[in-house]
C-alpha cells in the first residue's frame, strides 16, 4: 500500500502520517487510523468474522476488486513458489460445480499471457498454476479467475474446509427445501391424479395447479439454483455441459406447466421439482464420497501443526508454521508435532513416525537426525534447525504428489472426456428431434415430455464420473498405506503389468550390508580397510557406509581423500599422498589394468577391491542380508502371475546366490545402471509391460526406462519426484498391495464405464420413444450415479487386499 | 368440501414449513456436519475432542 492511498483498515478513511497506527494481524500488515480502529479490527478478524470487511461493501455475487481488498500483490507473493519452469500458485477456486467448470477455468487461464500450465483438481478445487514472474504475477492471474464470475482464494489448509463446509451446509438446505416442497407437490398430484380418473371441480383442479406452481416455483429457482447458474454459465461460455441438460430440462418442464396453469391443460411441476431433487440428492452423496476420498491428503497436511516456536537468543515466540524459514531454531516439547523438517540439534528423544513412514515403532533421534513435520516428539524436549519451509516438507510434498496424481488424466479417462464434447450436443439434437417427431406423430404421447426425459436421461453424469472417481478413491486408499502413485495412467499401466525387475540392494536386501571377511594381498587388514574408508568416506552408498563404519568401529585412522570421483555400479577413483585409489567391482580395477589374483574363497559375497595406482591391495567381503518378507513377497507376485528378474550391479556369483531362495525367472548380476535400462528396454521390446523396483539413485535410468518405476524410500526424498510409484516404507509387502490395489481399480473402472455406457445406451432410446417418464429418468439417472460413485468406494476398503499379504 | 380441503392444505404447508425450518436451523447448528464422528466418540480418550475417529494404524 503507498502512503498516499493509505486507508484505514476497519474504518476505511484516509490516514495521516501522524496518526498511523500499525498492526500486524494473521501475518498481514495493516495500518489503521487510531487504536479504537485496531482494537475494533482484532475483536472481528479473532471471532472469525473478516466476512465483514467483503460484505460492507455491499457485495452481492462478485463484484470487480472484492479480492483485491482482501489479497494484496505482496500478500499474494507469499503463496508464490519457486518451480524448475519459473513459479507456481496454488489457490482454491470457489463457484465450481461441475468437470465443465474445471474445463472452461483451465482453458481460460491457460490463455492468460504467461502461464505456462493450470491444472484445476475437480475433487477438492485446488488450482496449481505454473507462470512465468516476469510475464505475469499471482495478483493478475487472480483477476483472471474472478472476472469469469470464480472466486479465488489462496490456500491454507483451513480455508480449503471451511469453504467445503460451506458449499455442503448449502447443497444441504437447497436439498432439504427441495425435499420438503416435492413432498408437498407430490400430494397434490395424488390428488389431480386422481381427479384425472374420477372426475374433478374444475375450480377445486385450478386451485390445485395454483398451489403447485407457488411450491414448485422455489424448488426449481432456489433449489435448481446450481444448475441454472452453471447451464447459464455453459452456455455463455460455449461449452455445453451436464448443468446445461438438467437445467433445460427443468425449465422446459417448469415454463410449459406454467403456461397451462394459467391457459389451461396438463401440469407436470412434479416432474421439474422431481428432477431438482433427485439430482441434488445424487451430488449429495457424490460430494459425500469424494470427501472421504480426499480425507487421505488432508490428514496428511492436518497433521503438521500449524504453529512453531523458535527460538531468538533465549527468547521464544511463537509463530505460524509458514514464517519458519530454514536454519531457524525451534523448540519442540514431548508431545507435540514438528511443524517443519528439520535437523535435531539439542537433545534426544523417540519420535512417533507412524503417520508419514508407517513405521510402527517409535524411532530414537539424536543430534544430526533428521526428522519430518507431521512427525510426532514422543519422550523429551528437543532443539530444532529447520531444514525445509513448511510448504516445501516432506509430508506437504507427499500431499502435492497425491494431489497431482488425482489430476492426472488416465488415458482412458481422456477418451470419455472426448466422447462427452460430442456427446452434450448431440443429446440436444435428439430432444429437438424427439420433440417434433411426437409433435407431428400427435398421439397420447407428450411430445414436451419425452424430450424432456431425453435431456434428462442423457447426462452423462455416471460417465464423467466413472474414471475419476475409482482413481480418486484408489490413490487415496494407497496413500493412506504408504504407497503413492504419480498419476490415474500410472495406476492404469500397475494393473497390467507383466514383469517385475528388481534392484538388489536396498530392494530385496536390507541395504545395510556388514563387513564379513577382509583379505589383504599385503599388509594388515586394518590398512587394508583404512585404505578403502579413505575413498568411501564421502560416499551414501550402503557399501561404502558399511566400510566406512567398520573402519571406526576399529578406530582407524583415515583422513578424507581428495577429488573423489563416482562411476555409478562400478566404484571410487580418489588422489591421495600415496598415489591414486581405486577401490570398487572386479570388473572396474580389471578396466584399469591392474591384475587381480584369482581367488577361490570369494564365491557369493560382494566384492570391494582396492587398488593404489597399479599395485592390488586386497578385496574386501560384504553381505547383506535378505528382507525378511522378500521370499513371501515374491512367492505372491508369482502367484499373481508376474514374471521376475533381478538386476543387480554386484557380481554374478553374489547375484545367484540371492536368487537361489527367490523365486525369480531371471538372474543378472554384474550390472551397470546403463545396462539395467538397455536391459529393461528389451524386455519391453518384446511386448512386456515392465515394473522396475529399485532404490532411486542409481537405478534412475532403469526406473525412466520402465513403465513404471517404483522407489522404495523410508522417509527420505531421494526418489520422490522422479518416480511413478513410491513406497514411503521400505517394505516389498507395500508393493505386492500396490498392485492387487492397481488391478482392482482397473476392474473399477471397467465396470463404471460399462454400466455408464450401457444405461445411456438402454435408456436413450426407451426415452425418445416416449416410453420412460422424466421422473422416472431422474431417478434412474442419480442412481446410475450413485452406482459408480458407490462402486468406486468399494476400493477404499480395508479388507480389499487379501490378508496374507501382509507379512509383517 | 373445498372449504376443509383448502385449510387443510394449508395447515399441512404450515407444518411442513414448521419441520423446514427446524431443518434449516440444524444444519445452520453443524447437527449434520460429521455424521460419522459422534458414532466414535464414545470410545475415544479424553483428549480427542476434535470428534473426528482415531487415526488409525495401518500394521
Amino acid at each position: 500500500m503507498t502512503p498516499d492511498s493509505m486507508v484505514c483498515a476497519h474504518c476505511g478513511l484516509s490516514i495521516t502520517a501522524t496518526e498511523r497506527v500499525r498492526g500486524r494481524i494473521a501475518g498481514i500488515d495493516q495500518d489503521f487510523c487510531c487504536q479504537g480502529c485496531r482494537g475494533a479490527f482484532l475483536i472481528l478478524t479473532d471471532a472469525g468474522l473478516d466476512d465483514f470487511y467483503r460484505r460492507r461493501e455491499g457485495e452481492i455475487g462478485l463484484p470487480a476488486g472484492a479480492y483485491e481488498n482482501a489479497y494484496g500483490e505482496d500478500y499474494l507473493a507469499n503463496f508464490v513458489r519457486p518451480d524448475p519452469d519459473g513459479a507456481q500458485l496454488c489457490f482454491i477456486v470457489d463457484g465450481i460445480r461441475c468437470a465443465a467448470c474445471v474445463w472452461v477455468l483451465e482453458k481460460l487461464l491457460g490463455r492468460c499471457d504467461g502461464v505456462l500450465e493450470a491444472r484445476l483438481n475437480y475433487g477438492n478445487h485446488r488450482a496449481r498454476v505454473k507462470f512465468d514472474p516476469t510475464r505475469t504475477s499471482a495478483a493478475r492471474i487472480f483477476s483472471a479467475v474472478a472476472r469469469i464470475g470464480y472466486l479465488p482464494r489462496p490456500l491454507s489448509v483451513d480455508q480449503g474446509e471451511e469453504r467445503a463446509e460451506r458449499e455442503r451446509r448449502a447443497l444441504l438446505i437447497r436439498f432439504g427445501t427441495a425435499l420438503f416442497l416435492s413432498m408437498q407437490l407430490m400430494g397434490y398430484s395424488l390428488a389431480l391424479y386422481a381427479g384425472y380418473f374420477q372426475g374433478m371441480d374444475a375450480q377445486a383442479k385450478q386451485i390445485f395447479h395454483y398451489f403447485s406452481a407457488a411450491v414448485a416455483t422455489p424448488v426449481v429457482f432456489y433449489s435448481g439454483a446450481p444448475f441454472l447458474q452453471g447451464g447459464w454459465r455453459n452456455l455463455r461460455n460455449g461449452v455445453p455441459g451436464m448443468d446445461l441438460l438438467i437445467a433445460m430440462g427443468v425449465l422446459a418442464a417448469y415454463g410449459t406447466s406454467l403456461y397451462a396453469t394459467f391457459a389451461g391443460g396438463e401440469v407436470y411441476f412434479d416432474t421439474a421439482a422431481m428432477i431438482v431433487t433427485l439430482i441434488l440428492a445424487g451430488r449429495l452423496f457424490e460430494g459425500a464420497a469424494r470427501r472421504r476420498a480426499a480425507a487421505g491428503i488432508d490428514l496428511l497436511l492436518r497433521l503438521a501443526p500449524q504453529t512453531a516456536r523458535r527460538l531468538l537468543g533465549e527468547q521464544r515466540e511463537e509463530i505460524s508454521a509458514s514464517q519458519v524459514r530454514c536454519g531457524d531454531l525451534l523448540e519442540v516439547r514431548p508431545g507435540e508435532r514438528f511443524a517443519v523438517d528439520a535437523q535435531v540439534v539439542g537433545g534426544e528423544t523417540e519420535v512417533d513416525e507412524a503417520p508419514v513412514t508407517g513405521e510402527p515403532l517409535p524411532v530414537w533421534r539424536r543430534p544430526g537426525d533428521q526428522v519430518a513435520a507431521g512427525t510426532l516428539n514422543l519422550s523429551a524436549l528437543v532443539r530444532v534447525r529447520a531444514t525445509a519451509t513448511a510448504a516445501n516438507s516432506f509430508i506437504a510434498r507427499v500431499a502435492q504428489l497425491v494431489e497431482e496424481a488425482q489430476m492426472r488424466r488416465a488415458p482412458i479417462q481422456r477418451l470419455v472426456d472426448r466422447i462427452c464434447a460430442l456427446f452434450v450436443p448431440a443429446v440436444m439434437v435428439l430432444a429437438l428431434a424427439t420433440f417434433l417427431f411426437w409433435s407431428w406423430r400427435a398421439t397420447e404421447i407428450s411430445p414436451l415430455l419425452a424430450a424432456v426425459a431425453v435431456l434428462v436421461i442423457a447426462c452423462p453424469c455416471a460417465l464423467g464420473l466413472a474414471t475419476p472417481m475409482a482413481v480418486l478413491v484408489a490413490t487415496g486408499a494407497a496413500a493412506r498405506r504408504g504407497i503413492l502413485f504419480r498419476g490415474g495412467d500410472i495406476l492404469e499401466m500397475t494393473g497390467r503389468l507383466t514383469l517385475v525387475a528388481f534392484d538388489k540392494t536396498g530392494t530385496l536386501t536390507l541395504g545395510r550390508p556388514r563387513l564379513t571377511d577382509v583379505y589383504p594381498a599385503h599388509g594388515s587388514v586394518d590398512e587394508l580397510l583404512a585404505l578403502a574408508a579413505q575413498a568411501e568416506c564421502g560416499s551414501s552408498h550402503p557399501l561404502a557406509q558399511a566400510l566406512v563404519a567398520e573402519a571406526r568401529r576399529r578406530r582407524l585412522d583415515f583422513t578424507p581423500a581428495q577429488n573423489v570421483r563416482t562411476l555409478p555400479g562400478r566404484g571410487l577413483e580418489a588422489t591421495t599422498p600415496q598415489g591414486s585409489l581405486r577401490v570398487g567391482s572386479e570388473a572396474f580395477l580389471r578396466q584399469a589394468g591392474i591384475d587381480i589374483p584369482p581367488s577361490t574363497a570369494l564365491e557369493g559375497a560382494t566384492q570391494v577391491h582396492v587398488a593404489l595406482d597399479a599395485d592390488y591391495q586386497g578385496v574386501i567381503l560384504l553381505e547383506d542380508a535378505l528382507r525378511p518378507e522378500a521370499a513371501a513377497c515374491l512367492q505372491q507376485l508369482h502367484t499373481l502371475g508376474l514374471s521376475q528378474a533381478l538386476l543387480t550391479g554386484d557380481s554374478p556369483q553374489a547375484a545367484q546366490r540371492l536368487a537361489a531362495k527367490l523365486p525369480l525367472s531371471s538372474v543378472h548380476g554384474g550390472l551397470s545402471p546403463a545396462d539395467k535400462a538397455a536391459w529393461i528396454t528389451a524386455a519391453r521390446a518384446e511386448r512386456e509391460r515392465v515394473l522396475m523396483v529399485g532404490d532411486g539413485i542409481n537405478d534412475a535410468p532403469a526406473l525412466a526406462a520402465a513403465q513404471v518405476g517404483c522407489a522404495m524410500v523410508g522417509g527420505t526424498d531421494i526418489a520422490l519426484e522422479n518416480s511413478d510409484l513410491v513406497l514411503t516404507r521400505p517394505d516389498l509387502g507395500r508393493l505386492v498391495e500396490a498392485l492387487l490395489l492397481a488391478r482392482r481399480a482397473r476392474i473399477l473402472i471397467r465396470q463404471n464405464l460399462l454400466w455408464a455406457f450401457a444405461y445411456n445406451l438402454l435408456a436413450l432410446p426407451l426415452a425418445a420413444a416416449g416410453q420412460l417418464a422424466p421422473v422416472h429418468a431422474a431417478a434412474a439417472m442419480a442412481l446410475s450415479s450413485i452406482c459408480v460413485v458407490g462402486n468406486s468406494l468399494r476400493l477404499g476398503r480395508k479388507e480389499l487386499l487379501r490378508p496374507e499379504i501382509r507379512v509383517n | 368440501m373445498l372449504q376443509s380441503t383448502l385449510i387443510l392444505i394449508i395447515l399441512s404447508l404450515f407444518i411442513g414449513a414448521a419441520v423446514w425450518l427446524v431443518f434449516i436451523w440444524a444444519v445452520k447448528r453443524g447437527e449434520f456436519d460429521d455424521i460419522e464422528g459422534p458414532k466414535h466418540r464414545m470410545l475415544d480418550e479424553d483428549d480427542a475432542r476434535s470428534g473426528k475417529p482415531n487415526r488409525r494404524r495401518d500394521s
